[in-house]
């Protein structure tokens, strides 16, 4: 890149706000999706909107194309460089500005950690609803960016039932307020329909956010079944029974144990399937809901449904949860996953067709996901070192996503589309629908050099993904 | 087909004292299609319309020559109540909506004014909702999918069928509160909520809207769970005798829902919460509470009244506001009656009086929206008479913002044909 350029960025964000040495760089090679790399030529990291601003005027003026990133959790390629030089990390832009306990809303920047903002307030009974499972590393910008949703979701709703406003740096590198503090702004919901696009409609720096109060009670269950099957159709007697969980989800053997070899929670490795079931709220209606929740699981043929005893066993039990994913790394030396969604009562077709894929490309796929929600999250093991196996995994992706969209489902319900499923677009997307998003960004990103080559296939389609476009030797 | 094409001019669909010169009935998206293509190319104004429930509100149409009425779209397209969704016609009444869900015991949860002239497509253009918005949300979290015919008469989507959906734009949320004015709505698919088992309304009286405004932050701050706090300055019960004479006593609804053991534990324990110094908490009959509700509900739209307005504030602000606007109402005679969504910071008003002049009204939407915007909030005009409506400038203006929807309006509408001059700064 041109001298001039990193000159006068050094100049706006100073030394301290800029990375460019090589080696540093190549920490920003990639998000949590591995399978493309690509390393920006330098990374600013501004201090505040204002120099946000300014480095996006300037490079506006110069038209060189830049990404915005948080921390780097995404799964979907959302901030992966791709013919975009500059990258702006969020991670300065890190103060909650702002609590306002009674009106119940924080106002916090976008490289605020997800976890950080519910911590602020639990001390007085107050929570920040969406709870992905990165949320100790992820930030608020990113979660605005993918929409982010987490376990809880099923009865709180994901992030953009959670925002009441943004503020976002445009790419020409105005500063504009979408949305508000209030609930009700008169105009088009601009920040309905930024929150999800993935960073490709300018830079949130900042967000009031809506507070939820703390349930009085909770009430954690561990449901152990013999089958895959029979977990499923707990799932659905459940939804069924008029219940509402907090959150219901459903690992399968392989994911059991691996999360007991790496936490020794005291998971039944032997189990074909668990379940966590999760109500909350007022403690006098958890008692009747319990009756209802195991009578189903009975007749599901649970073999046990286990009760955290205490606030201490439900951490546990969510921590491992969480950290399922990071319990892959003692199975696989890589791992892909997906995010399809499908109607809930689909969840044991599309449970089905996942083991016939996983046969068919003699991959191991573990299954850890959002059953009350038919948000499937298939992890798919490889080694990168193995080219066959990398192309195979590919190919097995897109054949469950595929599945997904025939049960009448989607490409994904919380990570987003980014690099990785753009070329898969057209399958629940007709060319007038693509249309129209293509002409909507255009309306905040008329240059498109706000974080390019994201969501949208370019018509032509040079983005066929059957072999990743590594931009690493394999 | 295409229906009462043959009256011109219309006696229907009137908006501000403009009637179109005619009225379309499509029963296909295909029909609808055809109409917006024609319409588009030979640049004639067309408002979309269901029922005309709430023509009311919004500016003085620019240019006003056909309606479309969506009312024969109303079709299930497709139920699924063990997954929780459903699709329908955009035509379909939500009351309809909600008969036909009722029969699985699940809901939409959205209470909006006149749900029987209250179409789908209009609940979603005008971003309609009700008492239940503090503990379900509004419209926008509940649509899943859209599907909308543009100005030049495509037809696009948006989200899909399930209830978790992150691929591609949001456009759903686009068309929330977009007033018509980007496409027309064909089809929605909503994820829906089993309907609460039981439901009780408590009613309790203040002295003053300070202290009842105080009793409702209370209760939002408190780890309860009340479906709806809605504040009154007037009874909405008529049995509670001559609705003029209860100046100075401020009433607190406060509902609960869900299962009967929640409602129980929560009645035992609301004057804990409240503190032991509270009034009266009377509990309502079934009869009175579902008259209550409707009241509740059609407030917005009830009765007649010169000058009403929707202030959005934070719920803090509420009670102060409503004391000086009380005051600024008596004032300019005016006598003003509101209710407000306490936990939402929603605040409804209807201006009485008789012949209440012209420049009072003005004077007091001024007021109303200094005040307002003066603490970071917004004030809409929902009805005025037609002549006043450009210098109260309904909608107010939204700042930095204003660009970015200029040009949305412009890429979705180029020829400016979808209810011109109806939407905030005249698009």
């Amino acid at each position: 890149m041109d001298q001039k350029i990193l000159d006068r960025l050094y100049d706006i964000v100073g030394p301290d706000g800029v990375v460019a040495h090589k080696s540093a760089r190549s920490v920003y090679d990639c998000d949590g999706y591995t399978l493309e790399k690509a390393v920006p030529e330098i990374v600013v990291l501004p201090h505040s909107t204002e120099e946000v601003a300014a480095v996006v005027k300037f490079l506006n003026k110069e038209r060189v194309a830049f990404v915005p990133r948080g921390a780097g959790t995404g799964l979907s390629g959302g901030c992966l460089p791709v013919e975009a030089p500059v990258m702006i990390g969020t991670s300065r832009l890190n103060k909650i500005v702002h609590i306002d306990l009674l009106n119940r809303y924080v106002v916090a920047q976008s490289g605020v950690v997800n976890l950080w903002v519910s911590n602020a307030v639990k001390d007085q009974g107050f929570q920040y609803a969406p709870d992905p499972s990165s949320q100790q590393a992820c930030t608020i910008g990113g979660n605005i960016a993918e929409n982010s949703g987490g376990p809880h979701t099923l009865k709180y709703g994901v992030t953009t039932n959670h925002v009441l406003g943004l503020e976002v740096v445009l790419p020409d590198g105005e500063i504009v307020t979408l949305g508000g503090t209030v609930e009700d702004v008169p105009g088009y919901d601009l920040r309905g329909i930024t929150i999800g696009a993935e960073g490709t409609f300018g830079i949130v720096t900042q967000a009031a956010l809506k507070l939820t109060r703390q349930p009085q009670a909770y009430r954690t269950f561990l449901a152990v079944f013999e089958s895959v099957h029979h977990a499923t159709q707990t799932v659905s007697g459940i939804i069924a029974s008029g219940i509402v969980p907090a959150a219901l989800e459903m690992m399968d053997t392989l994911i059991i144990q691996a999360i007991e070899e790496a936490f020794h929670f005291g998971f039944p490795t032997d189990a074909g399937a668990v379940l966590i079931i999760e109500i909350d709220g007022l403690a006098a209606s958890l008692d009747p809901q319990t009756e209802r929740i195991q009578a189903i699981c009975k007749h599901n043929k649970a073999r046990e449904v286990r009760i955290a005893r205490d606030d201490a066993e439900r951490m546990a039990l969510w921590k491992s949860r969480k950290r399922a994913f990071g319990a892959i790394g003692r199975l696989s030396p890589n791992y892909c996953t997906q995010d399809g969604v499908v109607p809930r009562t689909k969840v044991p077709d599309i449970l089905q067709r996942i083991t016939e894929v996983s046969e068919k490309y003699q991959l191991r796929i573990a299954n850890v996901f959002h059953a009350g929600d038919g948000n499937i999250h298939p992890i798919l093991m490889y080694d990168e070192r193995n080219a066959d196996e990398t192309r195979r995994v590919v190919q097995a992706g897109k054949e469950i996503l595929n599945a997904c969209v025939d049960l009448g489902g989607s490409l994904t319900g919380e990570h987003g589309i980014g690099v990785e499923k753009m070329g898969q677009m057209p399958l629940i997307f007709s060319p007038e629908d693509l249309m129209v998003m293509t002409q909507l960004r255009s309306v905040f990103n008329p240059d498109n050099l706000c974080n390019p080559n994201k969501i949208i296939p370019t018509p032509g389609g040079c983005i066929d993904v059957t072999t990743p476009r590594r931009q690493v030797p394999l | 087909m295409t229906q009462a094409a043959g009256h011109p001019p219309s006696s229907q669909f009137i908006i501000d004292g403009q009637a179109p010169e005619t009225v379309v009935y499509p029963a296909s998206v295909d029909e609808v299609s055809r109409l917006l293509k024609e319409a588009n190319d030979h640049g004639r104004a067309i408002s979309p319309v269901g029922h005309g429930a709430f023509l009311h509100v919004g500016g003085v149409p620019k240019r006003y020559e056909q309606a479309l009425s969506t009312t024969a779209l109303n079709t299930v397209i497709d139920y699924q109540p063990t997954d929780m969704t459903i699709t329908v016609g955009a035509g379909l009444a939500l009351a309809q909506l909600q008969a036909i869900l009722g029969e699985n015991g699940q809901w939409l949860p959205l209470d909006p004014p006149c749900p029987e002239r209250a179409t789908v497509g209009g609940v979603i253009a005008a971003n309609l909702n009700g008492p239940a918005r503090f503990s379900q949300g509004t419209v926008r979290d509940f649509l899943i999918g859209i599907k909308v015919v543009r100005a030049d008469g495509t037809l696009i989507k948006g989200g899909g069928q399930v209830v978790k959906n992150v691929a591609g734009y949001d456009l759903p949320k686009l068309y929330c509160g977009s007033f018509g004015t980007l496409g027309v709505i064909v089809e929605a698919t909503f994820m829906i909520r089993p309907r609460p088992e039981a439901q009780t309304t408590l009613a309790l009286s203040f002295s003053s809207a300070e202290k009842a405004g105080e009793a409702a932050l209370k209760l939002t701050g408190s780890d309860m769970q009340p479906f709806f706090l809605e504040l009154a300055n007037f009874s909405p019960l008529p049995s509670s005798g001559d609705q003029s004479g209860d100046e100075g006593v401020y009433r607190l609804f406060v509902g609960f829902a869900g299962m009967q053991e929640e409602i129980d534990d929560q009645r035992s324990h609301l004057r804990e919460v409240l503190g032991e110094d509270t009034g009266v908490i009377e509990e309502l009959s079934v009869d009175e509470a579902q008259t209550l509700s409707q009241a509740l509900q059609d407030f917005p739209v009830a009765g007649p009244a010169p000058l009403r307005c929707k202030v959005s504030l934070q719920p803090t602000q509420l009670a102060t506001f409503c004391v000086d606007l009380e005051a600024e109402a008596r004032r300019r005679q005016a006598p003003v009656r509101f209710l407000a969504r306490a936990g939402n910071g929603i605040l409804y008003t209807a201006f009485g009086g008789e012949a209440v002049p012209d420049d009072q009204l003005l004077a007091l939407v001024d007021w109303i929206r200094v005040h307002a915007t003066g603490s970071n909030g917004f004030a809409v005009v929902e009805e005025i008479p037609p002549a006043l409506k450009e210098r109260a400038n309904v909608w107010g203006t939204v700042g930095k913002a204003f660009p970015l929807m200029q040009r949305l309006k412009e890429t979705l509408d180029p020829k400016g044909i979808l209810n011109p001059g109806r939407f905030v700064g005249g698009l």
